[in-house]
């Protein structure tokens, strides 16, 4: 179920726009309640303490660079 | 000799006959295209199917070990690919009518490994489209079927190659494991699925699902097999910068021997879960009879189980968006529309929550490391059901319904997170003849403990023996 914080269609619609989609397709009817409960799973994420922790990066500087 | 029986022989067992030249590649071969003759049109499992290829690779196996060129173990062994595996000159179409001409120029590294074995490549096999569902449900090439029942699904996303390996079809097949692709169709058709720790097998030349979640195995019938799978494809590959450089084990090395003394810890939050009770019956009378063979086997707590959803839907969502980007907005109308939804829903994570869910995967990584302290591996059940019927987005466990893709990956995708290996292994049979999986996993790149335990398992039970009705 969509939470108090999830998106409203009008906020749907503009981040929708952002990211290359046609909003203008029928399709979005189902995209924008899928979109809402997806949030809502992944929602526990902002409850979680990270603090101290670094996101683990596949960085490497010397990547491109063959001995 | 039998042509089923061959179809059911382990590669160990298989490799001896090659070997000593009771058995040629050839009459491998022929035997399993039979096999696929009689069982594809229940199952469906492959997308492409190579008899000719396979045959004239067969004949060639057979030249060479006569003349006395026996490469190893997986020499004639007849092995399938997921169809997100590159292959050269024969198509790869992830599982999507998008890519159905799409025909690669060079294999895989895992491809590649497996023919310089001798390894014999039968055909490319069915799965849930560009890998993103667990069910092994294909609206393009036609949905897999459990060869336990047709009716229920074979798990997903490497359904064709749970099904091919569960009925004899195929001798070694490989998926690939974002959030528990190998392990939920190993589980559900009764066969052994190892989701090695990241970086061991190379990714180079699949397709990938999430970059930092992906990880190929192989899924076979006895745990001997995923090791002789692993002696010939893990390892260093400069074609994809995860792979270790560490020095590796020779995997069926460590199989003789026992659990005795070995520190088996059980997550006790795995059976706060949604969880079938004829499954946790069989789990928890598998953690009896390993008890039993000596292993010590205590309760832990990861309350941090709770959050995988959150961490690893974050991480696969946004990933997966970005890379069919492209292809969503020239083809989205083309992609089946339950894979479309969760591609499209990827593009709006913003990337300070990419962020957050990776940091929080760092704590995820810490506070799992710290159970390693106490225990050796962790154990549960693979799924909390049984395979469920193909097409059903919900099912009841207990008095609840709960949403099929949440429950299949529940206790998968954990290991996913961790990026340690994970092995599910036949653990037994609900009243209606459906397989159950116990879940083994270890620490980072100590498949060998992995591997010993549920070997020993296998070897003190029977279910591994029991063949589908197919």
């Amino acid at each position: 179920m969509p939470s108090e914080n999830s998106l409203d269609r009008p906020a749907f619609d503009y981040l929708a726009r952002a990211a290359g989609l046609d909003t203008d397709n029928p399709h979005m009817n189902e995209l924008f309640p899928y979109v809402q409960n997806a949030m809502a799973a992944n929602e526990g994420l902002k409850k979680i303490d990270t603090t101290g922790f670094e996101p683990d990066s596949a960085f490497d500087p010397a990547h491109f660079y063959q001995d | 000799m039998d042509a089923l029986e061959l179809c059911y022989m382990s590669a160990g067992d298989l490799s001896t006959l090659i070997r000593n030249k009771q058995v040629s590649p050839v009459e491998v071969i022929d035997a399993h295209l039979s096999r696929i003759e009689a069982t594809e049109p229940t199952l469906n499992s492959f997308i492409t199917l190579l008899p000719d290829h396979a045959r004239d690779a067969a004949r060639r196996a057979e030249s060479q070990i006569q003349a006395g060129n026996y490469r190893g173990p997986l020499h004639g062994i007849p092995v399938g690919l997921k169809d997100l595996f590159n292959t050269a000159g024969v198509r790869t179409t992830s599982g999507s009518r998008i890519l159905d001409n799409f025909v690669p120029s060079e294999d895989c590294t895992v491809a590649t490994k497996f023919q310089q074995a001798g390894a014999i490549l039968l055909g490319k096999l069915n799965m849930h489209q560009f890998a993103y569902g667990p069910t092994g449900e294909n609206f393009d090439y036609g949905h897999m079927h459990n060869p336990w029942n047709p009716e229920m699904v074979t798990g997903g996303s490497s359904g064709g190659s749970g099904s091919a390996a569960a009925a004899g079809q195929c001798t070694i097949t490989m998926g690939s494991d974002t959030g528990g692709s190998v392990r939920i169709p190993s589980a559900l058709c009764g066969i052994v699925g190892l989701k090695p720790t990241y970086g061991l097998v190379s990714r180079a030349g699949l397709t990938p699902l999430s970059w930092c979640l992906d990880h190929p195995g192989p899924m076979v019938r006895t745990v001997v097999d995923a090791a002789l799978a692993m002696n010939v494809i893990a390892g260093f590959d400069p074609n994809d910068r995860a792979t270790t450089m560490r020095q590796l084990p020779d995997y069926t090395a460590s199989l003789d021997g026992s659990v005795e003394g070995l520190r088996i810890g059980v997550v006790k939050e795995y059976f706060e879960a949604p969880l079938d009770a004829e499954v946790e019956t069989a789990v928890r009378a598998a953690l009896a009879k390993l008890s039993e063979m000596g292993a010590i086997i205590t309760e832990v707590s990861f309350p941090m189980f709770f959050d995988s959803q959150a961490i690893s839907g974050t991480i696969l969502m946004s990933e997966a968006a970005a890379y069919h980007r492209d292809l969503l907005a020239t083809d989205g109308d083309k992609f089946t529309p339950s894979v479309r939804l969760r591609l499209e829903a990827g593009l709006f994570v913003t990337a300070a929550d990419y962020l957050k869910a990776q940091q929080a995967r760092a704590r995820f990584n810490y506070e799992m490391s710290r159970l390693y302290q106490e225990v050796d591996l962790l154990a549960g059940p693979s799924e909390p059901i049984t395979a469920p019927p193909i097409l059903a987005s919900e099912v009841t466990i207990g008095d609840s319904s709960v949403g099929t893709t949440g429950a299949l990956t529940q206790y998968t995708r954990p290991y996913n997170i961790s990026g340690t290996p994970a092995i599910s292994v036949p653990c037994g049979f609900s009243a209606t003849g459906m397989p159950i999986g116990l879940q083994l996993a270890g620490r980072p790149f100590d498949e060998a403990t992995v591997l010993r335990a549920a070997h020993a398992y296998e070897q003190n039970t029977e279910w591994h023996l029991k063949r589908p009705p197919i």
